[in-house]
């Protein structure tokens, strides 16, 4: 067997970006879309300070993200390695780039040149229309291994087969092999040097290495820093620290919006269709939110005409299950409305419940994500999608009087709901607390909380129980309901375009350069709390 | 990828673009268009990177289809000059250009080669540390057939180059730059040598292999530039007290260890430490031979210091007969005087200069001095030798490299002496492992630096200082700069009128120099790959200066800061457009050391652009249409174009009557190469140069290292006491007094044969208060600048693809400041700040960071651009406007240090 992979030796690199260029002339990559690209990280605090140069690009993971998400089946990775991406069905969702902790995923939407909108010679020459609106990334050169391999090269050792980058890199930085191949340059080098893989703990199984130099049998400087003093400070962290992720907008938060309000209504409405059918134009509502929630993605993906490619990967994509689920949401909910058969519209309600879960697990798969990719994310989702529809339902009430009995059913659900989700609240907190997450995220988590708590929680708790309690309250319930379902829109709107940090990068140790130990790690822009003191 | 192309090849080339260079690479044609730069692997065996091209090269496509270029000759309309005027340029043929400028240079020449003030009347001025040689054809010749050319206003020279290290380098070990042998050293110390983005690939890939084999750098500058993040240990010092630490570290070595865990072997022989002090400072000398004495412990006598066999005396008092030979002759006789060794003069010298004085000069803990110094001793090897080719030689793998800011201006001396002193007190100045000279530009002949190793005065090397004596000292300066007249070091190469004080010419413009000629401008002006107006020190003065001359020919790529004022814009080929074959190998700038040396040819890889024109067809056309064609093809036969056409056994030189096409010079050129490397075997021309791409031949490894030649010739390196200096000195104070010219005994004082320590952050901070009367406390930051490796040189500040790649690298368009300082100040990372010195001011945005000093601001590169299309647009600020041209800060060579007080406001939050 043959597995490709990058060698990176962090104590020869010095961040001259020679591979960067070299790579957007083999690549024809548009300007600011760097496949390869090396960070310039700093660490420390004046005096004691690192800076060290990382080159990054995708990773070819073992159990890479990209693939697992993506619903086209565009992403696909090869017996030897390689991570690849069909242009021709990729549908440029951008939910591999959500997925990948590396940031090493790009979409490119209109042509973009150098000199603004008119392409050079060189760029009319490569311009490749194939490239627009879907996803891109380092493909190790994947034509030059594939021809130096059919003409009896070795990648890595002729540079004809061998990724441009390494070939490039000047400071003999970069190596590039079969990782197989126990006599490889690259199986040689990570053999006989200390090495370490970005994001180990994310389980992807990167094939992209880093060699770090430690030698600690030359006497420290006399003025040996304080422990305290190498814990990486945050000062120059731009590029480096978690970035809010720009692949998926208001119009991918429109999506969540939309579905999970839509699907906890018709929930919801289902629920009430126990006791006596609601109006039709509530469950004519529930689907129009889920519908409007699709129609918004569609708005967002790369390549919208492609969009029944969204299909083709049941096996492993959320997105694809969300699909297929939508696929019966829709025939059954018009079927139970148009015949008000409460075994259909229970259908449609428990199809609506699996579209929602689809959801939630659409975000725990991103897993470059760490607001997304927790598993205690799901809960959230699911309550506040239910707690939404449930308040949605009360909300709308006011104007379409459902029968008392509904209404008293679909309140007695929200006060469950509300509490529920405020539970699941504290506990996705707690989980990110424990994990760690990105001090951003945590920021914009804390900026939202107040929402959850008091238009959430705090004003519908007392109205719901207090509607269930004496009927004074009832005409009260839709401005429980409501501030309920704002509540929900509102946190979602914020994990998705405002709390959504990416992974960041981060280094197991910094390396020794010639002379003296390898640094501590540094993972800029990240914050571990303890549980107890997360603020609510 | 798109459409398959219809048709693919691959063109061999170089790129020259900075001094580190040349870098051999190939570009990749698709139906006849350039798409990608690819490093030349059929040099990997050759070439001392393996054939790797540095990300400046990556540049060159872009380069050539940049939608701004200038493609068409142009000529100015406004006949007004300056920033503020637009030059209503408007296209025009090359017939018409061209005979516009003959016509300027037939009356120039009618007027007389030189002007009423004996300065040339045809000026020209190139950058790139002379990297346009490589593209300029055989512009050369035509300059050579032309007469007196001045070539003396600056585009940057003192200021942004190794000015001090160029002289001293010479003089002491034929090191125009200097370099440590990085492949055998062990131990580095590198006082801001920004090697990892100056060294080009020669100089990165040496420094990684050096890391992964345990050498040891030891990083000393105020920020952690990219070079100190690649190092072992970063000591962040103040600038430009370096001369501190090195004293103190030659303290160290003198003082606080015994003498033998030096090399005596190397100070007695090889260098002039055991010469007889007298008491006027000058050697004791024979009565009779003049030669400087030694005392010889065996004998127990003072004896000259080339007879054999002696045991010189490096300590101790010793009373001995003879003659002191000071300036203009000026003899002394004593008899029965007390001497004492220079090497005894040094130890007392330096008494004084301990870590502990140091320590608060650098701000820099004395501890840390002490131990740089004593692993400096620690891994010198002393007495251990290594064999190259077949030669035993010494073998000391301890260096000390020196960093623009550091080796140029006030200090430069200092700096430059202390380190060749280090390295000579270790044995380790020009042996395997330890500090060498890299190529020569001053001496002569230049072909490789053993050839100019000649026997001088004293037993020293032969050195072609600007003659001082009162009959044969340049009164009236031939050029601008006054370069022969002032600066008896910068000798009188081809290529010492771009050293020099090149801002006295910018300077004379304005001002009036005392008792010299009043300055005129040039009746021409030729500007090629270089804006000063940019990269020169306070570029507003360069530019109004410029904004008076009469007529200026720009070679032009796009519009920019200096053909802002041209008559004439003439769109030449870009890199990857034109032909010429270029010297390579041997040992060159920063860590050019090859095993090879030879030929390389810049191929056209594309057509050229527009109405572009090789350089060889504009300076052929040029000399035709000033009837100096013979003495061009003449000039090009003698070598101008890099090689003599002829030599034994072969003869390709050109008709001199005729005017001869561009493939047919290159062809000659190509043959006399072939025939060169082959002792006259082999002719192949043009045509298989171009298959192949470059053609060398192996270089001695042996010629790395000066001091088998030295030692060949029985001479020695001329430390540690300036002797000839200090006369040279004294001597130059007679002439300029005589002529009634004191304002340049600043500058005298500078030749001493001991460097004393003066306090140069108090000499800065005292001349920018007086001259411009303000409170210096007013402006508490020092502002320096860095390297990039990115664009320095380069000229590519216009290219989108570089600036995106240096984005990447931290610093870059910003005001690089240290987190602490920045809350101290309410500043915040990515704030618009203005930062203005006592001279003017600029504004970007800030960048914090921890690795730089609190006192200490950086700007990276040169921008604040207001022509240049696409660099106008950055907003990236630059220290260039903010430095002042002075005298007071003029150093005896003839430069200064880029580096100034500032005080930064701030302008508004980030965006």
């Amino acid at each position: 067997m043959t597995r490709w992979a990058m060698v990176a030796d962090l104590e020869r690199c010095v961040g001259c970006q020679t591979c960067t260029a070299a790579c957007k002339h083999a690549n024809a990559t548009s300007p600011a879309v760097q496949w390869r690209k090396v960070l310039d990280i700093e660490a420390g605090s004046y005096p004691e300070v690192s800076r060290t140069f990382v080159p990054v690009g995708c990773q070819h993971c073992a159990d890479p993200p990209c693939l697992d998400v993506c619903p086209s089946t565009a992403t696909r990775k090869r017996a030897d390695g390689i991570v690849t991406i069909d242009y021709d069905i990729c549908i440029g969702c951008a939910y591999c780039a959500v997925a990948c902790p590396y940031q090493a995923r790009f979409k490119v939407d209109a042509p973009r040149f150098a000199y603004g909108e008119v392409a050079t010679r060189n760029e009319v020459e490569r311009f490749d229309p194939d490239r627009l609106g879907v996803a891109q990334k380092c493909t190790f050169c994947v034509e030059r291994i594939d021809a130096g391999l059919a003409g009896g090269l070795v990648p890595g050792m002729d540079p004809a087969a061998t990724p441009a980058c390494a070939n490039a890199c000047i400071a003999s930085a970069l190596h590039f092999g079969d990782l197989d191949d126990p006599e490889s340059n690259v199986s040689r080098l990570l053999r006989e040097q200390r090495h370490f893989r970005m994001h180990e703990e994310l389980g992807t199984g990167p094939g992209f290495y880093y060699l770090y130099a430690d030698r600690t049998s030359d006497p420290a400087p006399e003025a040996a820093a304080d422990p305290a003093s190498q814990t990486p400070a945050p000062t120059r962290a731009k590029g480096i620290a978690p970035a809010l992720q720009s692949h998926w907008d208001w119009r991918a938060a429109g999506n969540f919006m939309g579905g999970g309000a839509g699907t906890g209504l018709l929930v919801a409405f289902g629920l009430a269709s126990l006791v006596a059918m609601p109006h039709r134009l509530i469950g004519l509502a529930a689907l129009a939110l889920v519908a409007t929630g699709l129609f918004l993605v569609w708005l967002e993906i790369g390549r919208p005409w492609r969009f029944l490619n969204v299909l083709r990967h049941p096996q492993r994509s959320w997105m694809t299950r969300e699909a297929l689920v939508a696929a019966f949401l829709f025939p059954l909910g018009a079927l139970g409305l148009w015949y008000g058969h409460p075994a259909l519209v229970g259908a449609a309600a428990i199809t609506g419940l699996g579209f929602l879960y689809c959801q939630a697990r659409i975000l725990t798969a991103a897993r470059g994500i760490p607001a997304w990719r927790v598993p205690a994310i799901v809960p959230l989702i699911v309550s506040t999608g239910l707690a939404e529809g449930a308040g949605l339902f009360l909300a709308l009430g006011a104007l379409l009087q459902p029968p008392a009995a509904a209404t008293t059913l679909v309140a007695g659900a929200l006060l469950a709901l509300v509490v529920l989700r405020a539970l699941a609240w504290l506990g996705y907190r707690a989980a990110l607390a424990r994990d760690g997450a990105p001090t951003a995220t945590l920021d914009a988590l804390g900026r939202v909380s107040p929402w959850l708590w008091l238009p959430g929680t705090a004003l519908p708790v007392p109205i719901l129980a207090a509607g269930l309690v004496t009927a004074d309250f009832v005409p009260w319930l839709w401005l429980g309901g409501l501030a309920a379902f704002a509540a929900g829109w509102v946190l979602k709107l914020v994990l998705i375009t405002r709390a959504a940090f990416n992974q960041g990068f981060a280094l197991a140790h910094t390396p020794a350069r010639g002379a003296g130990p390898a640094g501590p790690p540094v993972k800029p822009g990240w914050t571990f709390r303890p549980a107890a003191v997360v603020p609510h | 990828m798109g459409a398959k192309p219809r048709t693919e090849r691959t063109v061999s080339t170089y790129c020259y673009q900075c001094v580190a260079g040349p870098d051999l690479l190939q570009v990749r044609l698709e139906d006849g268009v350039a798409t990608e730069v690819r490093p030349n692997f059929d040099a990997a065996d050759v070439h001392p990177a393996g054939g790797k091209a540095c990300v400046k090269a990556f540049g060159l496509v872009q380069k050539a289809y940049n939608p701004h270029r200038i493609l068409r000759p142009m000529k100015r309309t406004n006949p007004k000059k300056g920033r503020n005027e637009d030059p209503g340029f408007v296209p025009i043929s090359w017939d018409e250009a061209l005979d516009l400028i003959a016509a300027k240079l037939q009356a120039a020449r009618a007027a007389g080669l030189t002007d009423e003030a004996g300065y040339p009347r045809v000026a020209a001025s190139f950058g790139g540390g002379g990297t346009p040689t490589a593209y300029m054809g055989t512009l050369p010749a035509f300059l050579a057939a032309w007469g007196p050319v001045d070539m003396s206003f600056g585009s940057g020279q003192g200021v942004k180059c190794y000015h001090s290290e160029h002289l001293y380098g010479e003089l002491w070990h034929r090191a125009f730059t200097v370099s440590p042998d990085t492949p055998l050293c062990e131990y580095l110390v590198s006082f801001g040598a920004n090697v990892e983005a100056s060294g080009g690939v020669c100089g990165v890939k040496r420094h990684a292999d050096a890391r992964k084999r345990g050498m040891k750098r030891v990083q000393i500058e105020p920020h952690l530039s990219v070079t100190g993040a690649c190092s072992a240990e970063w000591i962040p010092i103040k600038p430009k007290t370096d001369a501190a630490f090195m004293f103190a570290m030659i303290h160290v070595l003198l003082h606080e260890h015994a003498r033998e865990f030096l090399d005596g072997v190397f100070l007695k022989r090889h260098t002039s430490s055991p010469y007889l002090i007298g008491p006027h400072g000058y050697f004791l000398r024979d009565a009779g031979t003049r030669k400087p004495l030694v005392w010889d412990l065996a004998a127990g006598r003072a004896v000259a210091f080339d007879v054999p066999g002696t045991d010189p005396a490096l300590d101790g008092e010793f009373t001995a007969d003879g003659i002191e030979v000071g300036p203009d002759r000026e003899t002394w006789s004593h008899a029965g005087v007390r001497v004492r060794p220079a090497f005894a003069h040094l130890v007392t010298h330096v008494k004084d200069y301990s870590p502990e004085w140091a320590a608060p000069i650098c701000d820099v803990p004395a501890a840390t001095i002490r131990r740089v110094a004593n692993e400096f001793l620690d891994h010198a090897r002393i007495g251990e030798t290594i064999t190259i080719e077949g030669r035993e030689l010494p073998f000391r793998p301890v260096a000390i490299s020196l960093g623009k800011t550091v080796n140029n201006g006030w200090g430069g001396y200092e700096c430059c002496w202390a380190r060749t002193l280090l390295a000579c007190l270790v044995g380790a100045l020009e042996v395997p492992g330890g500090t060498l000279g890299t190529t020569v530009r001053l001496n002569r002949p230049a072909d490789n630096r053993w050839s100019s190793v000649t026997p001088g005065p004293d037993g020293f090397m032969h050195y072609p200082m600007n003659p001082t004596e009162k009959e044969t000292w340049v009164s009236r300066p031939p050029v601008r700069s006054a370069h022969r007249t002032l600066v008896p070091l910068v000798a009188n190469s081809a290529w010492s009128q771009a050293l020099g004080p090149t801002h006295l010419a910018w300077m004379m413009q304005g001002e009036d120099f005392e008792h010299l000629p009043q300055a005129t401008p040039p009746d021409v002006w030729f500007v090629y790959r270089t804006n000063p107006a940019i990269s020169f020190w306070d570029t507003e003065a360069v530019g109004a200066a410029m904004a008076r001359f009469p007529f200026v020919v720009c070679f032009a790529y796009t519009r920019d800061e200096t053909n802002h004022v041209a008559d004439v814009l003439l769109p030449d080929c870009t890199d990857l457009e034109g032909l010429q074959l270029l010297r390579i190998g041997g040992t060159k700038y920063v860590e050019q050391f090859w095993d090879h040396q030879g030929f390389a040819l810049r191929d056209q890889a594309v057509p050229a652009q527009g109405e572009a024109r090789d350089f060889t067809w504009i300076a052929t056309e040029l000399a035709h249409r000033t009837g100096l064609l013979a003495p061009y093809n003449e000039a090009i036969n003698r070598g101008a174009a890099g090689i003599r056409l002829s030599g034994e056994g072969y003869d390709f030189s050109l008709a001199p009557a005729q005017a001869h096409g561009v493939e047919e010079i290159w062809d000659a050129v190509c043959r006399a190469a072939s025939a060169e490397l082959t002792d006259g075997a082999e002719s192949q021309g043009l045509a298989w140069f171009r298959e192949h791409g470059f053609r060398v031949k192996p270089f001695p490894r042996l010629q790395w290292y000066l001091y088998p030649r030295v030692v060949e010739q029985g001479l020695r390196f001329e430390l540690p006491y300036q002797e000839r200096l200090t006369r040279i000195g004294h001597e130059l104070g007679h002439r300029l007094h005589e002529q009634g010219i004191t304002w340049w005994d600043r500058q005298l004082e500078e030749y001493e044969p001991l460097p004393k320590w003066r306090d140069l952050a108090g000499l800065w901070e005292d001349a920018l208060a007086r001259h411009f009367s303000v409170r210096i406390e007013d402006y508490p930051f020092w502002l320096i600048t860095a390297r990039s490796m990115q664009y320095s040189w380069g000229g590519n500040v216009g290219l989108q693809m570089i600036r995106e790649v240096a984005d990447n690298v931290a610093g870059h368009g910003s005001v690089v400041m240290n987190a602490a300082a920045a809350a101290r100040l309410g500043i915040g990372d990515g704030d618009l700040v203005e930062v203005r010195s006592p001279l003017n001011h600029t504004q970007g945005r800030v960048m914090v960071c921890e690795g730089i000093r609190p006192d200490t601001l950086l700007m990276i590169g040169q921008f604040d651009h207001w022509a240049t299309p696409f660099a106008k647009d950055l907003g990236a600020p630059s220290m260039n406007a903010l430095v002042p041209m002075m005298l007071e800060l003029t150093d005896a060579t003839g430069s200064s240090a880029d580096l100034v007080k500032v005080k930064i406001t701030p302008m508004g939050r980030a965006a």
